[in-house]
Formats: C-alpha cells, sequence, structure tokens
C-alpha cells in the first residue's frame, strides 16, 4: 500500500534522525534481552548444581531448640553438635516408608595423601555401603564395600592427583587407620545432602570405629515420587516433633523452588532497570514521531483533501512508527545474542545455558516489547496527525 | 444524476464564532454550477472567497443552508463520507501545486487512485492522464523538486483529473507561475473545459478569469453577481 511506501521513504529521508530513534529501541531490546538470558542462565546453572538432590527430604537435629531428648549430643555429649540416634533413625526410616532413609556420619580431620606431601583437612563422610549407590554416581573405580576403601570426590581427586588406588591417611597422625581410594564420585556441585566434590566418603563401620560414634548427624531420605515429598516431609515431622521440635527437616525441592522464585525475582529485577531504558527509547520515538507529524501538517492537509481517510493518515505514522521498532527490536535482537554469549561468559564461565529454549524467550519477550512500545509511542502523533482539520493543515506553513 | 446541477448552495451561511464576536463570512449564498461550466469566483481578499473554495471542496460545513454535490445533500455526511465525496467526485489544484515530495510524478498521479482501490493499481491510466496535460515521459519517475512551477502544476491537474471527478476546484492555479507558464495551464484548462470536464476557479486575475464562461462576484460573504 502507498503509505506504507511513504512511511518508508520518509525513514529513509529523515534517516540520522530515525538511526538514532532506532538506537534507543536496540540498547533497551539489548538490556532487557541480555539481562533475561543472564537472569535465565544463572538459574539453569544453579539448577544443574541443585538437581541431583532436588528430590530428597533432609533430616537434621533442630538447632535452637531447648531440649533434645533422645539425642546424643544434648544428653551429656558436651560440646560437640547434637546428632540422631540409632532409635531417632529408626522412626524417620518408618515415617519415610516406601521411601529410603540414609543415615550419614560426617566429620572433618586432617589426612595425608602420599608419603613427603603435606596434611590436608577434608570433610570426612560415613555412610552404610548398600546406601551409597543410591545417593552417588561415581566417574570411576567403583563402590567399595570393605572398611578399607573410600570414595573421593572429583574435585578432591583432580587438586590432589588422586587416582584409583591411591592411599589416604587419616588422622592427625595417621591414627585413624589408611583407606584406599576404590571410586570417583561425580561432580555433585552445591547440594543439601552431602557435598562430596571435595570429601572423602568412607564405610559408616570405618567411620564408627576410627571417630567411636553410634549416632548420626544427619539422615537423607530419598523420595522416589517427587509428588510425595511434602507428604514424607509431614509424616518425619509428625513423628519426631510431636511434643517438642527435635529435628528440623528439609524438602531440597521447595527450597529450590525458593531460590529459583528469589532468581527469577532477580531477573526481573534487572530486566525492570532494561525496561526504563526500553521507556526512554520509547519517549524518543514518540519525540521524532510528533516531528514528524509537525513537518508533514501540509502534507497530511493534501491527503484529506484530496481523499485520504483518518484511518489511513493514521496508519502512515504507525507503519513508521512499526518499521523503527521492528527495525530496531530485530536488531537489538541480534545484539542481546552476543550480549548474553558476552556476560555469560564473564560471569558463568559458560555458555551452555545460553542456546536453551528459556535463554533465547528473553530475546523474543526483548523483540516484542521493543516493537509494541514503540506502536504505544507511535500511536499518539498518529493520531493527532489524522484528526487534524484539513482546512488548518492546508493552510499550515 | 447527469441532468442535476454539478453544484448547488442554497442559502447557505457560515459563521466564524470567534471570542470578539461571531464572524459570518457567507451569508444566504445560493448558486448552481451546471455541468461542463468554467465558473470564475472573484473577489476582494476577505470577501469569502476561501470560505466559499472550503465548503465548495466539501472541506468544511455550513452553519445552514444546504449544499448539493450532483444531487448529493453533504449536510448529513460523516467525516468518512465527505472524505470518499472529495476523493471521488472532486478534483483541487492548489496554488502551490502540493505535490507529496516522496512520491515521484507517476505516483503522485495515482495517489487518488489508490486511496480509491484500497490495492495496487495499474498506472496506466496516470501515464496517459499525464500525457494529457502534455507532459513527456522522462519526467513520470522525476520528483517533484526536479520538476518547473509549469509542470508541478501539470502534474497536480493529472492527479485532480484521475479518479474522473464531476468538478474541478481550483484555487489561483496561476498564482505561483510566471505569465507565460500561467497562460499554458489556463489553456490547458479552457481544453480540459472544452472536453467536458467542470471547473470552478477562485482567483484574483482578471486575465485568467476570462478563461471562463461565467464569473460569480463576492463582496462581504454575499454573491454581488
Amino acid at each position: 500500500m502507498i503509505f506504507w511506501e511513504i512511511a518508508k521513504r520518509n525513514i529513509r529521508l529523515h534517516l540520522l534522525r530515525s538511526t538514532l530513534a532506532m538506537l534507543g529501541i536496540v540498547i533497551g531490546v539489548v538490556a532487557i534481552a541480555s539481562m533475561g538470558i543472564l537472569g535465565n542462565s544463572m538459574v539453569l546453572a544453579v539448577s544443574d548444581s541443585l538437581r541431583t538432590v532436588g528430590d530428597s527430604v533432609i533430616v537434621t537435629p533442630h538447632v535452637g531448640g531447648g531440649s533434645a531428648r533422645g539425642f546424643g549430643g544434648g544428653m551429656g555429649g558436651g560440646p560437640s553438635a547434637l546428632t540422631i540416634t540409632e532409635q531417632n533413625f529408626q522412626q524417620i526410616q518408618r515415617a519415610s516408608v516406601p521411601n529410603v532413609a540414609i543415615p550419614i556420619l560426617q566429620t572433618s580431620d586432617r589426612m595425608t595423601l602420599g608419603v613427603g606431601k603435606d596434611d590436608i583437612v577434608a570433610t570426612i563422610y560415613g555412610m552404610n555401603p548398600d546406601d551409597v549407590p543410591d545417593l552417588l554416581k561415581l566417574r570411576e573405580g567403583g563402590y567399595s564395600r570393605a572398611n578399607s576403601g573410600c570414595l573421593v570426590g572429583s574435585k578432591f581427586a583432580d587438586d590432589n592427583n588422586i587416582k584409583v588406588g591411591s592411599r589416604i591417611t587419616i588422622g592427625a597422625e595417621g591414627d585413624k587407620g589408611t583407606l584406599r581410594v576404590t571410586g570417583i564420585i561425580e561432580e555433585r556441585g552445591m547440594a543439601f545432602d552431602v557435598s562430596t566434590d571435595s570429601a572423602v566418603v568412607a564405610t559408616r563401620d570405618w567411620f564408627d570405629n576410627a571417630y567411636n560414634r553410634d549416632d548420626y548427624d544427619k539422615v537423607v531420605v530419598k523420595v522416589k515420587n517427587l509428588d510425595d515429598l511434602a507428604s514424607v516431609k509431614t509424616a518425619i515431622e509428625n513423628q519426631m516433633n510431636k511434643r517438642d521440635k527435635i529435628v528440623d527437616v528439609l524438602d531440597t525441592r521447595k527450597t529450590m523452588e525458593t531460590i529459583f522464585a528469589a532468581f527469577g525475582q532477580i531477573t526481573t529485577f534487572v530486566s525492570a532497570i532494561g525496561g526504563i531504558s526500553m521507556i526512554v527509547a520509547g519517549v524518543s520515538i514518540l519525540n521524532i514521531m510528533m516531528m514528524s507529524v509537525t513537518e508533514r501538517i501540509k502534507e497530511i492537509g493534501i491527503m484529506r483533501s484530496i481523499g485520504a481517510q483518518r484511518k489511513e493518515v493514521m496508519s502512515m505514522f504507525l507503519y513508521e512508527a512499526v518499521i523503527l521498532g521492528v527495525v530496531g527490536s530485530l536488531i537489538g535482537g541480534a545484539l542481546s545474542l552476543l550480549g548474553g554469549y558476552a556476560i555469560s561468559s564473564m560471569m558463568l564461565q559458560t555458555t551452555k545455558y545460553l542456546f536453551v529454549p528459556s535463554s533465547l524467550v528473553n530475546i523474543v519477550y526483548g523483540v516484542s516489547f521493543g516493537i509494541v512500545v514503540c506502536l504505544i509511542c507511535g500511536i499518539y502523533p498518529a493520531w493527532r496527525a489524522a484528526n487534524l482539520s484539513p482546512i488548518d493543515a492546508l493552510r499550515h506553513e | 444524476m447527469d441532468d442535476q446541477p454539478v453544484m448547488m448552495f442554497r442559502d447557505v451561511v457560515k459563521v466564524y464564532p470567534l471570542p470578539a464576536g461571531d464572524v459570518t463570512a457567507l451569508d444566504r449564498v445560493s448558486f448552481q454550477v451546471e455541468r461542463g461550466e468554467f465558473i470564475s469566483v472573484m473577489g476582494p481578499s476577505g470577501s469569502g472567497k476561501s470560505t466559499l473554495l472550503n465548503l465548495m471542496g466539501c472541506l468544511d460545513t455550513p452553519t445552514s443552508g444546504d449544499i448539493y454535490i450532483s444531487g448529493t445533500r453533504t449536510g448529513d455526511m460523516s467525516d468518512s463520507e465527505l472524505t470518499n465525496l472529495r476523493r471521488d467526485r472532486i478534483g483541487f489544484i492548489f496554488q502551490y501545486f502540493n505535490l507529496f515530495p516522496l512520491l515521484n510524478t507517476l505516483e503522485n498521479v495515482i495517489f487518488p487512485m489508490m486511496l480509491k482501490s484500497q490495492r495496487a493499481v495499474d498506472p496506466a491510466k496516470g501515464r496517459a492522464v499525464l500525457r494529457s496535460v502534455q507532459l513527456d515521459d522522462e519526467l513520470f519517475t522525476h520528483t517533484p523538486m526536479e520538476l518547473s512551477g509549469g509542470q508541478q502544476q501539470r502534474v497536480a491537474i493529472a492527479r485532480a483529473l484521475i479518479n474522473d471527478p464531476d468538478i474541478l476546484l481550483c484555487d489561483e492555479p496561476t498564482g505561483n507561475l510566471d505569465s507565460k507558464t500561467g497562460a499554458g495551464i489556463m489553456e490547458l484548462m479552457t481544453e480540459l473545459n472544452r472536453n467536458g470536464t467542470t471547473i470552478i476557479m477562485v482567483t484574483h486575475d482578471p486575465n485568467n478569469a476570462r478563461y471562463s464562461q461565467r464569473i460569480i462576484k463576492i463582496a462581504d460573504g454575499r454573491i454581488v453577481t
């Protein structure tokens, strides 16, 4: 249609002005989309780190409560942390049926990783050999059933050049004995249950003997059906905290949801900051559209006098706004991909979360928002042009 | 419809309400224009010529009285209907040509056709009309800025003729041209009239008025002859 052609030609005629207005839109789209991509990439990165523990209920002794009846640490256990007794564990296990309840012991100790090497301090977990495959996957090697064997985390192995078959001497003077590494655990990242990346996992029997322990630091319940997470949590709480609150029960999925919600809010916030730049760009579009109308009042009068309807005059200016919006937004969308790539590379050290639908959709949002803002900002000037009196417009010089 | 006057004013009054008091620009004006006439409207500044032109062109509505274009009463028409009436029945020729600078010669001429058809149109008719106003083919793709004043006015006349209007309304069509070019334009308009086009021309210039068959003189908002 001729009005579309006139709109295009007018933009070409005022190329510098139009380009500057589009630049604002480009910046706005890049700001919104890049921030959205970054936020989503952060969520995905955290999600990847926490994914392995999203199906667990973690039971720990209640911290800060007055009574710790039935718990080892509270019954004359000295300054050590509260722990979960075997009896408590049995109750938790019953409340969790048919899901698997895994008792876990945990401490930190010095250890020597080879002749002539310096001691280091690392976390040591004690677990039943039968439970380990439920919780941990191996990168290499195999699970150990013997008390002399252990698993190590991937970072622990990489940092200390530990391989399957390496030996680790535990204790300040090596008094806790020597363990042979039978397997290296897959990287797990942050975790609510056990953070094994820089830790050693020994058998529970070895742990009991070495540290003289007959109770547990936490219990991890692996829930088979994720829909049961909340009900398992409630069952444990009802079982254990009938009279006094003696355990804290953490539903990891709920916690992850809270974390993701927080990330979502952060993403929304930074995208909103990008949105402000888009509004500024919209004002710039409004400004040049008003200039365009003012410059062309006589032309509008001629059009109206020879038979152009109000809506046709309006469409001509809306086309201009749409062209500016679409071109600016598409350029901004393309640059957002580059921006997202750069920001992800710098802040997350990876771009693997960039080319996923939930990240790319931010570009669609940014581009759509850019076009809508331009269209909205074009409406008033277009309406004003369409409603000029033909007589007054023809007289305009 | 052909036996109807192409334009008829009946007791038309136009009053402009101003803070200092109402100003009556036209006072009970009645006249009619028959098909094929060439009429000049003359009068001093402030006599009401522009108001009359605006009313004849359906750009404005009267305070009272009736205006008929080819038998159709315009008083009850909506803005959209009046716009269509201007597009289909009236051709405008302005003193300052008023071509669209973003369109070339041919596009300027077929613009009203596009408004009427609402889609792409065959430019053949535009070329034919441009040739009929004696514009060279090589100028068809030129922009208005690349044309002389006389050429621009010929393009404007072609644009006014493109939808085969009932009437051509001309506002000082030679007012911005030198006398020789102006005479050429007047010859062209005479030729158009000879071929059946009805023309109403507002002019100050008695030389131009000589080309018309009838002169309506207006003073103080009233027709005096």
